[in-house]
């Protein structure tokens, strides 16, 4: 996990301009970033990082649940054996998919709309961007109901009968995880595109190349580390997303999120949910990792 | 894409299209970017406006047309007991969370970016950790722990989890922007005879001070708005997102929910942007780019 902390940028020795100039002359003592360090490393490890452990060992703990009753793996055994699970996985797989879909999409076009075409309108886009993602999550999904609902303003405009499947629906799903995650998802294809200099289509034009060939050979491979890192990034939080379902999503869209939760408050199933919870967290893990290396192929000097 | 191109380097390069066909083909591009732009306008901004034009709805039914112009739910919504409760709740949590993770999440930027020693690629990922994984999963390992604990659940616990999970996005604001100027300066001062508190007055926090505001709006943001840490983590207390799901599937609250949502959004759909344009007044065009993209790059390892 270490190289979380380099994704954030703050762990890179490299990031420095001129390592000689940046670190020289004087030398902090460790026991200095002791003193500094201690309150909010303590209460990771006592709030964030022990938790998880307990629910690492909640996983492997036989019913009824406490150190007593011995240790088994029968939980991640009926987590993988439990016919209902595959179906679920594959709902929440093309949900998320088909969302990631949709969005890249829409944040391609956007980020290359701000960084090459918006001019002095970029920061008020960005801004705009933000703002849009630090509304309340479960306010704006609420808000999609409204919209999607049987008579809603969509079901309004649309003549004849009203469309039934626009709510409760999967349709509905990954409208609204696609509306909630796009900020995430164009920001890092917009940093990626930075750092494309602008002369670079200028001479692909000279040279008779249409937007098409310019976007296929250009613009996509020179933007690619950034699609991927924001593909992984979105694709995460998806997964295990389960306000959106509950809220617009009907029964054909039960994501394992819900399942997580269901499992773990509606049940009080604490060992077979752990064990799915430690198994999201191991995926989320490994495409963390995975964004990680990615984002090393192409770092954007600040 | 090639008329765009072409714009860039003006008519010069156009001659073999002919000026007329080029300014038609730049006017036609010019509108296919504005109705792409108005499409993603409304996808983003379009529920919100939906909202406010129902929660003036005189009915109890979510329903177009509208019938007539009323503000009874906003009263209504504002002098619901248990609604008040929640709200009062959420605003609790978040006044409190958000200067703890001011305070700790400025701590950990300072030791993991002026400091080397041993362990700090450790104590980075640490830090760095609840940023990436899904608050579903970090909501319910904190439920295990508080259960094992044996500590009731309460606002407590809800500030204690949030706090946790939300300083790591202050750290990474912080220490993005502490990057960008070089260390060399703060040593500078000291060489001219500066004490720690000169330095630290004069030198670091006019360097970092937007970062640490726009830190602290996103944290007290993210505080208010956290429904998943709040579902897990509290007990029989409600805080505002928690209520809004509660209330979503009861007819008999939609046009409250309405009211009360679209006056919170507003609220802070205004403080938000009020507080951008602040920062890009202090901080001019460029810088505030650059951080918004670098502090959302990496709110982005992150969830809403």
């Amino acid at each position: 996990m270490a190289t979380v902390g380099d994704t954030l940028g703050y762990g890179s020795e490299s990031r420095t301009a001129d390592p000689g100039s940046g670190r020289g002359g004087r030398k902090r003592s460790g026991r200095g970033a002791f003193g500094i360090l201690f309150a909010p490393v303590t209460l990771l490890v006592v709030l964030f990082l022990v938790p998880f452990l307990i629910m690492v060992q909640m996983s492997v703990v036989a019913f009824p649940p406490n150190v007593e009753s011995g240790y088994t793996l029968d939980h991640y055994v009926e987590v993988l054996t439990n016919p209902l699970n595959p179906g679920i996985a594959w709902t929440t797989f093309t949900i998320a998919t088909t969302a990631m879909i949709a969005m890249l999409l829409v944040a391609i076009p956007l980020a290359y709309f701000m960084v090459f075409k918006a001019g002095k309108w970029e920061l008020f886009l960005l801004l705009a961007l933000v703002l849009a993602d630090e509304l309340a999550p479960v306010v704006k999904v609420y808000a999609w109901q409204v919209i999607l609902g049987r008579n809603g303003i969509l079901n309004w405009l649309i003549p004849g009968p009203p469309v039934e499947w626009l709510l409760y629906s999967s349709f509905a799903v990954i409208l609204t995880l696609a509306t909630t995650y796009i900020t995430y998802t164009t920001i890092p294809i917009y940093a990626a595109m930075k750092a494309i200099e602008p002369a670079t289509f200028e001479a692909a034009t000279d040279l008779g190349a249409g937007w098409w060939q310019q976007a296929r050979k250009i613009l996509i491979p020179l933007a690619a580390p950034g699609i991927f890192v924001a593909m992984i990034l979105v694709y995460i939080p998806m997964l295990t997303d389960f306000v959106t379902s509950d809220i617009v999503g009907g029964t054909g869209s039960y994501m394992m999120g819900q399942r997580v939760r269901d499992l773990i408050l509606g049940q009080g199933d604490w060992g077979a949910g752990s064990a799915l919870n430690f198994l999201l967290l191991a995926m989320a893990v490994l495409l963390s990792l995975g964004a990680y290396r990615l984002a090393k192929l192409n770092r954007i000097e600040a | 894409m090639a008329t765009q191109a072409v714009e860039r380097a003006g008519p010069v390069v156009s001659g073999n299209i002919g000026a007329v066909r080029w300014r038609r083909r730049r006017a036609l591009n010019a509108w296919g970017w504005r109705a792409f732009l108005a499409i993603v306008g409304l996808m983003l901004f379009g529920p919100l406006v939906i909202l406010v034009l129902f929660s003036f709805n005189d009915s109890n039914v979510l329903a177009f047309p509208l019938e007539g112009v009323t503000t009874k739910w906003y009263s209504e919504a504002l002098t619901d007991p248990v609604l008040r409760k929640a709200l009062a709740n959420s605003f609790s949590v978040a006044f409190i969370v958000a200067p703890l993770c001011l305070v700790l999440g400025t701590l950990a930027a300072f030791g993991l970016t002026r400091f080397r020693f041993r362990g700090r690629g450790v104590i980075g990922g640490l830090v760095g950790a609840p940023l990436v994984l899904p608050w579903l999963i970090i909501g319910i390992a904190a439920l295990m722990g508080y259960a094992r604990a044996d500590i009731d659940l309460s606002l407590k616990t809800v500030i204690a989890t949030q706090t946790v999970c939300t300083f790591p996005l202050v750290t990474a604001i912080v220490a993005a922007q502490l990057f960008r100027f070089q260390k060399v300066q703060e040593e500078a001062a000291i060489d001219l005879g500066c004490s720690r508190i000169q330095v630290l007055r004069h030198i670091i926090l006019p360097h970092i001070g937007p970062a640490l505001a726009a830190a602290a709006i996103f944290a007290f943001a993210w505080s208010f708005n956290n429904y998943e840490i709040s579902a897990f983590t509290l007990g029989f207390q409600q805080t505002f997102p928690v209520w809004v799901y509660s209330s979503v599937r009861n007819p008999d609250h939609t046009a409250i929910v309405n009211a009360i949502s679209a006056l919170i959004s507003v609220g802070q759909v205004a403080l938000i942007w009020f507080a951008l344009k602040l920062m890009r007044i202090r901080t001019g065009d460029k810088a505030t780019t650059e951080m918004i993209a670098g502090t959302e790059a990496v709110a982005a390892a992150a969830k809403t």
